[in-house]
């Protein structure tokens, strides 16, 4: 279980199956929220999640191929793709500071 | 996140299938742009079409049959080997392509990716006892034979065996759909669905098999079987009437972005929250399905995401109503079960989760 300090935070992958569909939609939702922090969000197929990603963003349910993919990265597991609470938290520790643990 | 970790559910089992049917839906994804054009071009082309044209009719064969499964074989090749691998593997799909008078989608799946392996054994091997000088020379002849040989292979060893598989599997689903079986076909369909392996099922399986007949009887009911968007939008609807307090005021946008964005992912949380709701799915799927079945309705083509659009899109002509029907009555069904599992709201206050340790507005899943 990796962690990092939220301002070491510079690119953030949402992952989903195919890359195309929900992945793209959350990234986009999070690129509005952390407009202006200089933080690059991407979204990609869970099995080729990019190695420079600092955190991934991925469905619970494709926790274990997304670890497998990106071993030692930052996981944050969502449950639900509108209001994660998770999702928040995440934003929130970016914006105010703090470790993400994943 | 230490406050909020939701339990990482699944066996490595479930994500060995989730991935190997990630890898058959990779090879097909990327290339849906592709597939759209052809099924516009035959939807309005063909004899039977919106604006008959038979010079313009002549794009159909060859697409299916050429363009599709090399793209297919070359996207699968791509995945393996990169570029090299990308090459040999369309290669070697014109190997399976010529001669064989069905769209060969499973071949190309297995010989693009299989060939890119070759290749890359090959590289392996020869790259790094190449003198300085002869590189370009000796990879693009190692990727030259490769290619051909694999496209001989195709030819005489897998393309026969993958039209035989096809057809049986095409002969198997006509038997289910004669004997009014098909819909059973949901009971594993939508609960395969909501564990995130709903790419995998259509464009793995049930795509390619979809084109075949679609291109033997010019629709194919296939198409329609795990894309449906009228059960997820009965779930989320019942959601919306009944559905814990503090879940209803996010399911609107969830209707709008599954139903007529087509992201059917938007609402598997909502099954995985109170897993018995799978039921109502379940019989959302069947209800669809068999309306399909009774009214004959098909799709030319994959509609993908699976939006309302998308559906009306590839619709060939005259079908609509048969279509609308299936969808219309899988939500209707979806919707009254799923509100039925729900108490039709009078157990909210029991149900709604308290959060156990993290402040938020947003509920935990407790039941999942």
């Amino acid at each position: 279980m990796a962690d990092i300090q939220s301002t070491d935070i510079r690119k953030i992958v949402v992952a989903c199956d195919a890359g195309m569909g929900s992945s793209v939609m959350l990234a986009s939702q999070l690129r509005k929220q952390l407009k202006g922090l200089g933080i690059e969000v991407e979204h990609t197929p869970v099995n080729s999640i990019p190695a420079d990603a600092d955190v991934v963003v991925c469905h619970s349910g494709l926790a274990d191929r997304a670890r497998k993919t990106a071993p030692g990265t930052v996981l944050v597991p969502i449950t639900i793709f509108i209001g994660d609470p998770a999702v928040t938290t995440l934003v929130t520790a970016i914006k105010n500071g703090g470790t993400v643990h994943g | 996140m230490t406050e909020y970790t939701p339990a990482v559910y699944g066996t490595g089992l479930k994500a060995t299938i989730q991935r190997v049917g990630g890898h058959l839906a990779a090879m097909i994804m990327p290339n849906i742009g592709a597939f759209i054009a052809w099924g516009l071009i035959t939807a309005l082309f063909i004899p039977v079409g919106w604006l008959p044209n038979e010079d313009f009719a002549k794009l159909v064969d060859p697409i299916i049959k050429v363009l599709l499964p090399v793209l297919i074989g070359y996207t699968g090749g791509r995945m393996v080997h990169g570029q090299r691998g990308a090459v040999v593997g369309a290669v070697a799909t014109m190997g399976v392509v010529v001669g064989a008078d069905i769209p060969m989608f499973l071949g190309a799946m297995i010989i693009g990716p299989l060939a890119a392996f070759v290749i890359k054994l090959v590289d392996g091997v020869v790259q790094q006892r190449t003198r300085a000088g002869f590189e370009m020379l000796v990879d693009n002849f190692t990727a030259g034979i490769a290619g051909a040989g694999m496209a001989l292979l195709g030819m005489w060893g897998i393309g026969p065996i993958v039209q035989v598989v096809t057809e049986a599997a095409g002969d198997a689903v006509e038997w289910l759909v004669n004997a009014n079986l098909l819909p059973l076909a949901s009971i594993l369909i939508e609960p395969a669905k909501v564990l995130f392996l709903n790419n995998a099922i259509n464009h793995g399986v049930l795509g390619p098999l979809g084109v075949a007949e679609a291109v033997r009887d010019g629709k194919s009911i296939l198409f329609m079987l795990e894309s449906n968007p009228g059960p997820g939008l009965g779930l989320l609807l019942a959601y919306l009437f009944f559905g814990p307090r503090s879940l209803r005021p996010s399911t609107p946008a969830a209707m709008i972005i599954q139903f007529f964005g087509g992201i059917h992912e938007i609402y598997f949380p909502y099954v995985l929250m109170k897993p018995r709701l799978i039921l109502a799915v379940i019989a959302g799927g069947a209800a669809g399905v068999f309306t399909f079945i009774v009214t004959g309705a098909g799709l030319v083509a994959t509609p993908s995401p699976g939006s309302i659009f998308a559906y009306l899109a590839v619709t060939p002509k005259g079908g609509w109503f048969g279509v609308l029907a299936g969808i219309v009555v899988a939500a209707g069904i979806s919707f009254a079960v799923a509100a039925a599992l729900l108490g039709f709201g009078r157990k909210t206050g029991e149900e709604t989760p308290a959060p156990t340790s993290e402040p938020e507005t947003t509920p935990a899943p407790q039941e999942a």
